[in-house]
């Protein structure tokens, strides 16, 4: 099969309040970064034609809500499509548009303004069936706490091991100048954090976000044009599980499994431990991170506890970025991942680069306690 | 009575009054006119006046109300009672109105409540023999005789012998049993609006003969519906209203934050393309053809040249208050003094011109006297005499 | 565009019934219909299908990712999925998706859904919010408007346009009318465009009530195969050519002294260049065209088909868009007839699909269908263009 690659990459800060500017201003920021490290242009003739871009219409309160964006999309009379989903997906399809021969260039940027709505758990509970899930009340935390429970019982995870996940975390992100949450803490901050929703607390979530990444895309002929520096893109893979909670094992990664499996089967990785060396998972949650990393194949099933006291986050360079942990918005929060890992592979993650990372695997989650997974594979 | 779906056009002119409901029409004043043509059609006036309401059976065409319906009495009855689809009989053309057609989308749903085919006791009765169920009867015969007294009561037999049923229009004397109630109580029973137990326990109904009959009975008969009635048919189909809201906080930035602040000094702000000097209202922080920042501002306006005329007369509902703005109103498109001649903006008319304005006149924008940094200040644009 | 990785075939297509009411089923259970539709047309079973692509518009219904709901009917359990949502364009965009998806080798067969229950929510207030809610939110009224009306008027005479707009209006109902599935079939006939042209109520404008589209319930969902697979799995694959996105903007600033070229005439001439097209109105057999309106209906067919002046009306008058023309224009009825919003743009291939085949049902064009336009329409004027083919036989440009 034919490679893609990735001439670039560019992440707007995250915070916890962007108020002084549209999602369209933050939007504006990435494409201008790109602009500058790569030269992009949408000239009819040799630029960039096709645009993927990703959103969420409850989110931004707005029906077809990359309709608010096309002009800083740099989309005015080209082709755009809108992944609404979390935005690593949108890496995928892009991925699609060059290897399909369609076009060998894709401009790739998603956005998400957390704070601009009065409550996430409002939005998420939106995504339940009006019948019966929204009128319980489910929404991404509530169940996320469902799963943390079921695997802490599969696993043994502890309370100390979750805050050892999270003070590591945040001192990645104090590294990381995209990340939002940088304040340092210690073991005791997180373990007697305010409870949330039982078993997490506070400090095991995702803070509140805001942020836009946006990539260059282009086929391995085209690349040349915008870097001398490209990272590859060589694998993806996704895995929808079943809908209602009582017909899934909350412990058991189907989805993520399979979705690693694919994608791993499309970059030629046959032990992910052997031949991967960098690894960012969209953890929203603390216990989320061993249970995907679990999922990835970086350990044994049942053995992500192990895998954080054994050091094995620093071993397989887990979220050298801080993770969602350090605060990236939920829609864009694989694309944060995949970011990082582009970033790694080329050399340029400054303060916090890992040393000797040829390859890289960056997953995401859509839908309630890791319903939906998505996994991309990065090469040097 | 012409009946169509089992009910007449009169019926439901009729309950008007009972279906009124005052508190939704306090600020309102309007009147409707039907024309109902075919069998069982007519002419009726309703004038809905601040939470009262009058209903005349005209004698001739109806006209000169604010707004007038035109149909033929089936689908008359039929839209009212939910049987014909309105938006598609009204799109067919198969009802017409003529005057302000949001009279009848706002006001109707808030003045009445939602008319229920009138049932008669004798309806029920005489459909005994096609809800008569055969599998049911085996060995079975009696003979049960109804006795309802009141409006609408009378007497009947009914015969069951030989799995087969048979009514007939008086009540036997040998019957083996016979049940007496009045005729509303009877409708009641037989819609499950009144539990049967309850109400032979409160006297409501009286049983001469073999009270186990009666109460086997009920077997014997598919249960009772109402031509017409619409939730009766499906009653495991359930639909949930909601109305799902999240508060939003949206931000201005600098560009929408200066356009704000400058219609407070009765001012429009453009961006300015530093490429193409496209000027961009209200502004934005892209040009989207050339792809680049645009930084500058520069004030146009504040009059404008019309390019194209919009009179709307169908306002859609303001999803979350449910209000409808009053109709008809313009929508212009112009191209402000000072913006490049690609650009239109897109504003109201101030009502007074709607008959006077044309494509290419000069127009000026109509301010609000305290003026906040909203879209509220400016109220609309007026023809530049 | 370069050369294609491979060729995709449309193996697969399911409908469900477009109506204003669908009560008896809810959303999954509709997305559910649909897809067993499209399973038994292609004669496979879910285990033959790859990757599931699903869109609608989640403030229509107000469903956070359906597609996390739906997943109870869309068969996407244990599969790869993706959501794509472009407003109007969806279920085009999930066609070109699909065709990208199997041209790519990512996937051999792909199932795509388009589905919308309006009837769940507020149609037009869910459009209305489309709009900046700083400051055209105010001014929206969701799809209305009577421009392109005032401006036919003006350039064709008033008479003439009218009479245009509502004879094509009156020939989409008599296409419905043959299309079991359509929504609206009210049984119009030319003898009534005096009355109604006069007398229709008025939205805005010369657009009146039946000259807009409706708003209707309903799932359309389509099966792709690459090129080896289609051909062992279906007899009659109908190939995708070739298809075209163009988005603009969404400022209204497309009326001033100047107007831009339309978007639809920028994808015709873009698309049909470079697939070597120089007549469109000889070469395609059918065009299938998302038209929400009468009047946008008949304006766009100029832009499309790359028409100038008034030819297009003449083609019009002429009957040449009749199912017996040179060539018809939606024998399925179109978007006047049926409009479940995420599904609208995907009726057009899946139509265009079956006229190919040549099993359409009572619409059916009588002359044999080889080449076939479809067009999907969205968002502040977005259009996306695809040409499908019966036939292997096209010469690269």
């Amino acid at each position: 099969m034919k490679r893609v690659a990735v001439c670039a990459v560019a992440q707007h800060k995250c915070d916890s309040n962007i108020w002084h500017k549209r999602f369209q201003g933050m939007l504006l920021d990435v494409l201008e970064d790109i602009q500058e490290q790569t030269g992009m242009h949408f000239s009819e003739k040799g630029g960039v034609r096709s645009i993927v871009s990703s959103s969420d219409d409850v989110f931004d309160a707005r029906t077809i809500s990359d309709n608010a964006v096309t002009d800083v999309l740099g989309a005015h009379y080209r082709e755009e499509e809108k992944m609404a989903q979390e935005g690593l997906n949108g890496i995928g399809y892009a991925m699609s548009i060059i290897l399909s021969g369609h076009d060998d260039v894709v401009y790739v940027a998603g956005h998400c303004k957390e704070s601009q709505g009065e409550s996430r758990n409002m939005c998420t509970n939106l995504s339940y069936d009006p019948f019966y899930g929204r009128a319980i009340g489910l929404d991404y935390t509530n169940v996320a706490a469902l799963q943390a429970r079921a695997y802490m019982e599969k696993s043994g995870l502890t309370e100390e091991q979750m805050a050892k996940v999270v003070v590591r975390a945040r001192q990645w992100a104090a590294k990381n100048p995209y990340a939002n949450a940088t304040e340092q803490v210690e073991l005791g901050d997180v373990m007697y954090s305010p409870m949330l929703c039982d078993p997490i607390r506070t400090m095991h979530a995702y803070p509140v976000s805001d942020g836009a990444v946006a990539f260059l895309l282009a086929s391995e002929e085209k690349a040349h044009e915008y870097t001398d520096n490209p990272v590859w893109l060589t694998g993806f893979g996704s895995c929808m599980d079943s809908y209602f909670l009582g017909d899934r094992d909350l412990a058991s990664n189907f989805a993520l499994k399979n979705a690693a499996g694919r994608a791993y089967r499309m970059a030629g990785v046959k032990d992910a431990k052997k031949e991967i060396n960098l690894v960012e998972v969209m953890d929203c949650y603390a216990y989320q991170q061993p249970m995907w990393i679990e999922g990835l194949g970086f350990c044994g099933d049942g053995e992500g506890a192990k895998f954080i006291d054994e050091e094995g986050p620093e071993k397989y360079n887990v979220n050298l970025s801080g993770g969602m942990l350090s605060g990236n918005p939920i829609m864009t929060g694989g694309l944060y991942r995949a970011a990082e890992a582009v970033i790694q592979l080329k050399g340029e993650a400054g303060a916090h680069q890992a040393s000797d990372v040829s390859r890289a695997v960056a997953q995401s989650t859509t839908g309630g306690a890791g319903q939906f997974h998505t996994v991309v594979v990065l090469e040097k | 009575m012409a009946q169509y779906f089992g009910t007449a056009v009169e019926d439901i002119f009729n309950t008007m009054e009972e279906r009124f409901l005052p508190e939704g029409t306090v600020d309102v004043d309007v009147t409707i006119g039907y024309n109902i043509s075919g069998e069982g059609g007519g002419h009726w006036k309703v004038t809905i006046k601040e939470g009262t309401l009058k209903t005349e059976d005209m004698d001739g065409e109806v006209t000169d109300c604010t707004a007038v319906l035109n149909a033929n009495a089936e689908t008359f009855v039929g839209v009212t009672l939910g049987k014909i689809d309105a938006g598609e009989a009204f799109s067919s053309g198969s009802i017409k109105v003529d005057g302000d057609l949001t009279v009848l989308i706002a006001v109707l749903p808030k003045a009445f409540r939602p008319f229920k085919p009138v049932v008669k006791a004798s309806s029920i009765v005489e459909s005994v023999e096609e809800r008569f169920r055969p599998e049911k009867a085996e060995g079975v015969d009696i003979k049960i005789g109804y006795d309802l007294s009141g409006d609408g009561g009378g007497q009947w037999t009914v015969v069951v012998k030989d799995q087969t049923c048979a009514l007939k229009d008086v009540l036997d004397d040998d019957c083996t049993v016979v049940m007496r109630m009045e005729a509303q109580v009877f409708v009641d029973l037989n819609q499950g609006k009144l539990d049967g137990a309850t109400a032979f326990t409160s006297g409501q109904v009286k049983i001469d003969g073999d009270i186990g009959a009666a109460g086997k009975s009920s077997s014997l008969f598919e249960k009772y519906v109402a031509e017409g009635a619409v939730e009766e048919q499906g009653e495991e189909l359930i639909s949930l209203k909601c109305v799902p809201s999240i508060n939003q906080r949206y931000a201005t930035g600098p560009l929408m934050g200066t356009w704000f602040n400058g219609l407070k000094e009765k001012k429009f702000y453009a961006a300015k393309c530093p490429e193409c000097g496209r000027t961009l209202v209200p502004p934005r922080e892209i040009c989207a053809q050339c792809r680049v920042r645009c930084n500058e501002l520069v004030e146009v306006g504040p009059d404008a040249m019309v390019t194209l005329i919009d009179v709307v007369y169908y306002a859609s509902p303001d999803p979350l208050t449910g209000k409808i703005r009053e109709t008809p109103y313009t929508a212009l498109f112009m191209v402000l003094d000072g913006a490049s001649r690609d650009e239109s903006f897109a504003h109201d008319l101030n009502p007074r011109d709607i008959d006077r304005i044309k494509p290419g006149m000069k127009v000026r924008p109509v301010w609000s006297e305290k003026r906040t940094g909203s879209y509220k200040d400016l109220l609309y644009f007026e023809i530049a005499d | 565009m370069g050369k294609r990785n491979r060729n995709v075939g449309i193996i697969g297509i399911g409908q469900t019934e477009y109506s204003s009411h669908k009560e008896h089923q809810n959303q999954v259970e509709m997305v559910n219909e649909g897809v067993r539709y499209a399973l038994e047309d292609a004669n496979i079973t879910l285990d033959d299908i790859d990757c599931v692509l699903h869109g609608n518009m989640e403030l229509f219904e107000m469903v956070h990712q359906p597609d996390m709901w739906h997943s109870l009917g869309s068969g996407a359990y244990g599969k790869d999925q993706l959501r794509i949502t472009t407003g109007g364009t969806t279920g085009a965009s999930l066609v070109c998706a699909a065709d990208n998806l199997v041209a790519s080798g990512m996937y051999d067969v792909v199932m795509a859904i388009g589905m919308e229950k309006l009837q769940e929510g507020h149609t037009t207030g869910g459009i209305t919010n489309m709009a900046d809610p700083l400051w055209f939110r105010h001014l929206q009224t969701g799809a209305l408007t009577a421009t392109t009306a005032t401006m036919m008027m003006e350039e064709f005479g008033e008479e003439r346009a009218k009479r245009a707009a509502m004879k094509y209006r009156i020939m989409m109902d008599k296409h419905a009318c043959l299309n079991p599935r359509a929504h609206r079939r009210f049984g119009l006939e030319y003898d009534q465009t005096d009355d109604l042209m006069n007398t229709s109520p008025q939205l805005v404008g010369e657009l009146r009530l039946i000259h807009m589209c409706s708003q209707s319930d309903g799932a359309c969902v389509m099966i792709f195969a690459s090129e080896e697979k289609a051909k062992e799995m279906c007899k009659n694959p109908v190939w995708i050519r070739d298809h075209i996105t163009v988005h603009r903007e969404e400022t209204f600033n497309n009326f001033g002294i100047e107007m831009p070229e339309m978007t639809h005439h920028y994808a015709a001439r873009k698309l049909f260049e470079r697939n070597g097209i120089k007549n469109p109105v000889e070469y395609f057999d059918v065009f299938e065209m998302y038209d929400p309106s009468a009047w946008w209906g008949l304006d766009w067919a100029r832009e499309f088909l790359l028409l100038k002046d008034d030819e297009h009306i003449k083609l019009l008058e002429d009957g040449e868009f009749d199912l017996d023309g040179k060539l018809p224009i939606n024998p399925s009825g179109g978007v006047t007839a049926s409009n479940p919003i995420g599904a609208t743009a995907m009726l057009r291939p899946a139509e265009a699909a079956m006229q190919i085949r040549g099993d359409a049902g009572p619409q059916q064009i009588k002359k044999e269908v080889r080449h076939a336009l479809a067009s999907g329409f969205g968002g502040t004027l977005w259009s996306v263009l695809m040409m499908l083919e019966k036939d292997l036989d096209w010469q690269e440009v």
